[in-house]
């Protein structure tokens, strides 16, 4: 048996190295932003966001990257908001203790983590080769893939918050199921669905692997969604491979926007739902 | 007595097995419409298993079940095998939760038992903004700044030091890169550990009070009560959270192309360049033609990855269940 | 009604608002109702009439049904796979148990309050018109008087016609279970169940709910539950005593109250158990 004063000691030390690696976590946050913004902020000229991508020494900007990867965030959106929406609710009410809703829920768990790549390789098997090419299209939908898990579990977790009373109360003035859950439950928990959403789209925008074989990326100008599309991600990793030092810096000034929204919508989704609670 | 409402009533009412009900057409297309997505998530991840393991079938026929254990990535000769990328996926993804574990555990320690109450929730956050931090960015910071620092001032010392030692020494072996294996790992470390040590922190906070009170009854220190009671307590879970991390190093990409070094060579090394299945189909993809072997080779990949995947996650899903955070 | 020796008729028959009024007609016969739990059989065959017009309580020990029969009149288990009922509930003789009728009907019909008080996360205008615009398409101005006829006749309206468009959550408990007996009203049901509408409740607010039951019983029947036995003798013209399942005893109230029949009824309302 350690004496008092060794088992103090150990105590202290113990405490004394968890204590040092959560500053190193944080110190490896604050390190990543301020590579980030070091290598960024010079490079963020007013260029990027009015010029589209242009070969090397020629000024160019990242416009049509931005612009592509709002189109297929905003499809990826429309697709697969209402699917994860439903298909959460469906967990949380009618899915509750069924045999479909148990596998449905483990199956959403698997590709919460499933490697984003592979949906990319689905995507590409199942969308772009039979249609004849890369597109604006594939790369949102696969997008959707990765938006409605997040969706369905955020959905499906907040509304199990929402106290059984309220949805009887309505069910009990006659209400048929659709009004009880979009009047009433639904409306309960939107700040908690509204968490999710800003949580899908933070995971949607910073997303590469998945869209490489499915809208591959655009070097000039095009909002056509039938056609390869341009997105940030995209772009940054063709620049920062590059041997052109404004290529690069063009990565970096990508790489911090990109961050910076990413990280502001994880705040933002925090506070909102802070705010729920 | 109010007019509005007893005019209303007087006599309106028909006899109740007359009435008409209130959702009789739209409550079974909503109900309709939640039965079907949520069968929809079971066929689509029943889509991509299909579609990948067709993607890869051609391989498959090609080459046999020696795919998986050829040590060869030839282009030139069109000779493929996954062995170094199953390989690398592995002991990259091993590398990353040795480093993240020890890290995860005391992160969780001093949130949940050393930070005063006020910190706790913005040091959390800031941990888990960790996680929110794109893959890509991860790449580039590891590629830019962490490489040439490994290059510069942990390698030269380690081989010198450590691979002269006959065994071990195999680990260390090569030229100071800075890429390879262990940066990666030590990138995926990074990136799991917001994951593990949520979930770790969840199963902490739900220990009975009474029983840590009881261990500090009996003269524990804050410590041995972590260890001996709450860790314990949690074990299962925490478990789980582990096999949750390892799940998302496996098919991490991004960041694993910028600086595991992509070389398709089987190599004890930690050092060593190497591939993961993951960074292998992002590098390999664009040139790969339609049709071609090669694209099979890759789809066979991907099917291999979803298959190690799926199992170490639904081993994750069975020991715990986090919130999402 | 014209069987002189049916117990529950001559029951309902002898309460009465007014000493002369005449016998109210049955607005609710239960017949032979059991109720399952899954595998736990929880009502045990239960006979039962409930009088038009008039305030029935159910009282009993935690456990022992009262409110598992509440809510198989307004079909509430059917939210509840898993739950069952067998026998009948004739509502106005229609039998509102089993898959015929749609529940949505039977709820329409046969409104309910809840222990908590439940607003919906919406105004309290709104908390009102949700209902009403389940069942009715009615003109702006015809909305608004329904709202305030209703808020008027659970006693609230002065408390909340100023704020009428601000959110009901930040109500008392007692105004929020207020308004959520106006919602129900609001539907225009013929019968309103309570269960344990108070027990969340202040005494101040408790006895205005006792009030506010006593106005509502000339225009609806009302069944109560409640754990509150001085409530159950204040409120209710007629009073049942449940217990482990079964319906025990049914009298009036002052009877009941009095002088039971029952040796278990006495035990309980003199707090022997329970």
């Amino acid at each position: 048996m350690a004496s008092l004063a060794a088992r103090r000691a150990k105590d202290t030390t113990i405490k004394v190295i968890s204590t040092g690696f959560a500053i190193f976590a944080i110190f490896l946050l604050a390190w990543i932003l301020w590579t980030l913004v070091a290598r960024g902020a010079p490079a963020l000229k007013l260029t990027v966001f009015t010029n589209v991508t242009m070969p090397p020494g020629h000024n160019g900007g990242l416009l049509n990257a931005i612009v592509g990867s709002l189109i297929q965030i905003a499809l990826a959106l429309v697709i697969g908001g209402p699917i994860g929406l439903l298909c959460g609710t469906f967990l949380a009410e009618n899915g509750k203790g069924t045999k479909i809703g148990s596998a449905a829920r483990f199956v959403n768990d698997i590709l919460l983590s499933a490697p984003s790549i592979l949906v990319g390789l689905f995507i590409y098997q199942f969308l772009v080769i039979p249609f004849g090419g890369f597109s604006g299209w594939a790369g949102g939908i696969a997008l959707a893939i990765l938006v409605i898990p997040v969706i369905v579990r955020t959905t499906e977790d907040m509304l199990n918050l929402v106290p059984v009373g309220l949805r009887e109360a309505a069910f009990a003035l006659g209400a048929p199921q659709w009004k009880v859950v979009m009047m009433v439950t639904w409306r309960a928990a939107r700040a908690g669905i509204v968490t999710g959403i800003l949580l899908a789209v933070a995971r949607a925008a910073g997303e590469t692997a998945p869209l490489l074989f499915t809208s591959l990326g655009n070097n000039s100008w095009s909002v056509d969604l039938s056609k390869p599309m341009a997105s940030l991600p995209i772009a940054i990793y063709q620049y920062a491979g590059s041997p052109f030092d404004d290529w690069v810096a063009l990565a970096w000034a990508g790489a911090l926007l990109i961050t910076v929204g990413v990280l502001l919508l994880n705040i933002a989704s925090r506070l909102v739902l802070a705010r729920m609670k | 007595m109010d007019a509005t409402i007893t005019t209303a009533k007087a006599g309106a009412l028909p006899p109740i097995d007359k009435a008409k009900p209130t959702g009789a057409v739209s409550d079974p297309i909503f109900v309709g419409a939640l039965w079907a997505s949520g069968i929809f998530v079971l066929i689509l991840l029943g889509l991509i298993i299909a579609q990948l393991f067709e993607g890869g079938l051609p391989a498959l026929r090609h080459f046999g079940l020696d795919f998986l254990w050829t040590a060869t990535w030839n282009p030139v000769t069109e000779n493929y095998g996954a062995l170094v990328m199953i390989y690398g996926t592995l002991f990259s993804a091993v590398i990353a939760v040795i480093f993240a574990l020890p890290l995860s555990f005391g992160i969780a320690f001093f949130l949940t038992e050393i930070a005063p109450q006020a910190l706790r929730r913005p040091i959390g956050v800031a941990v888990q903004l960790l996680a929110a931090v794109p893959s890509i960015i991860y790449g580039m910071w590891g590629f830019f700044v962490i490489v040439p620092l490994i290059a510069a001032y942990v390698q030269p010392p380690l081989i010198d030091w450590l691979s002269p030692i006959p065994v071990i020494g195999a680990l260390f072996m090569g030229p100071p890169l800075g890429s390879g294996m262990l940066t990666a790992g030590l990138i995926l470390a990074v990136m799991i550990i917001p994951f593990i040590t949520a979930m770790f922190v969840e199963t902490l906070e739900s220990v009975p009070a009474m029983l840590k009170e009881s261990a500090y009854g009996v003269g524990a220190t804050t410590y041995e009560v972590y260890k001996n009671v709450s860790i314990p307590y949690g074990k299962t879970a925490m478990v789980g959270a582990i096999m949750l991390g390892l799940g998302r190093a496996l098919g991490e990409t991004m960041a694993v192309t910028f600086v595991i070094g992509n070389a398709t060579r089987l190599s004890a090394s930690l050092f060593a360049p190497g591939a993961t299945i993951a960074s292998t189909i992002a590098n390999e993809f664009p040139e790969a033609a339609l049709g071609s072997l090669k694209l099979t080779s890759l789809l066979q990949l991907g099917f291999i990855l979803f298959v190690i995947s799926f199992i170490v996650l639904a081993l994750s899903r069975a020991l715990v269940r986090s919130r999402l955070d | 009604m014209t069987s002189a020796v049916d117990p529950t008729f001559n029951i309902a028959s002898s309460v009465a608002a007014k000493p002369d009024a005449p016998p109210a007609p049955t607005k609710i016969k239960v017949e032979g109702l059991n109720f399952y739990y899954g595998q736990n059989h929880a009502l045990k065959n239960i006979n039962f009439d409930i009088p038009e017009k008039r305030v029935t309580a159910m009282i009993g020990p935690s456990g022992c049904g009262k409110s598992t029969l509440l809510r198989v009149f307004n079909r509430m288990y059917d939210l509840y796979p898993g739950q069952r009922a067998e026998g009948q509930v004739l509502f106005d003789g229609v039998n509102v148990v089993g898959k015929e009728l749609d529940p949505t009907i039977v709820r329409t019909r046969i409104g309910m309050v809840f222990q908590k008080p439940t607003p919906f996360p919406m105004s309290i205008y709104d908390n009102i018109a949700f209902g009403v615009r389940l069942h009715e398409s009615i003109s702006k101005s015809k909305m608004d008087e329904r709202v305030e006829s209703c808020l008027r006749k659970a006693a609230i309206w002065e408390e909340t016609k100023d704020r009428l468009h601000t959110s009901a959550l930040g109500m008392s408990g007692g105004q929020q279970q207020r308004l959520c007996i106006a919602r129900t009203i609001a539907v225009q049901p013929e019968v309103i169940l309570l269960d344990e509408p108070t027990s969340a409740l202040d005494p101040i607010s408790t006895s205005k709910i006792e009030d506010l039951i006593d106005e509502l019983k000339q225009d609806f029947t009302i069944v109560i539950v409640t754990h509150n036995m001085q409530q159950a003798a204040r409120c209710a013209d007629i009073t049942a005593f449940f217990y482990l399942g079964e319906l025990v005893e049914v009298a009036p109230s002052d009877v009941i109250f009095t002088n039971p029949k029952q040796i278990k009824t006495r035990d309980y309302i003199t707090g022997r158990f329970g």
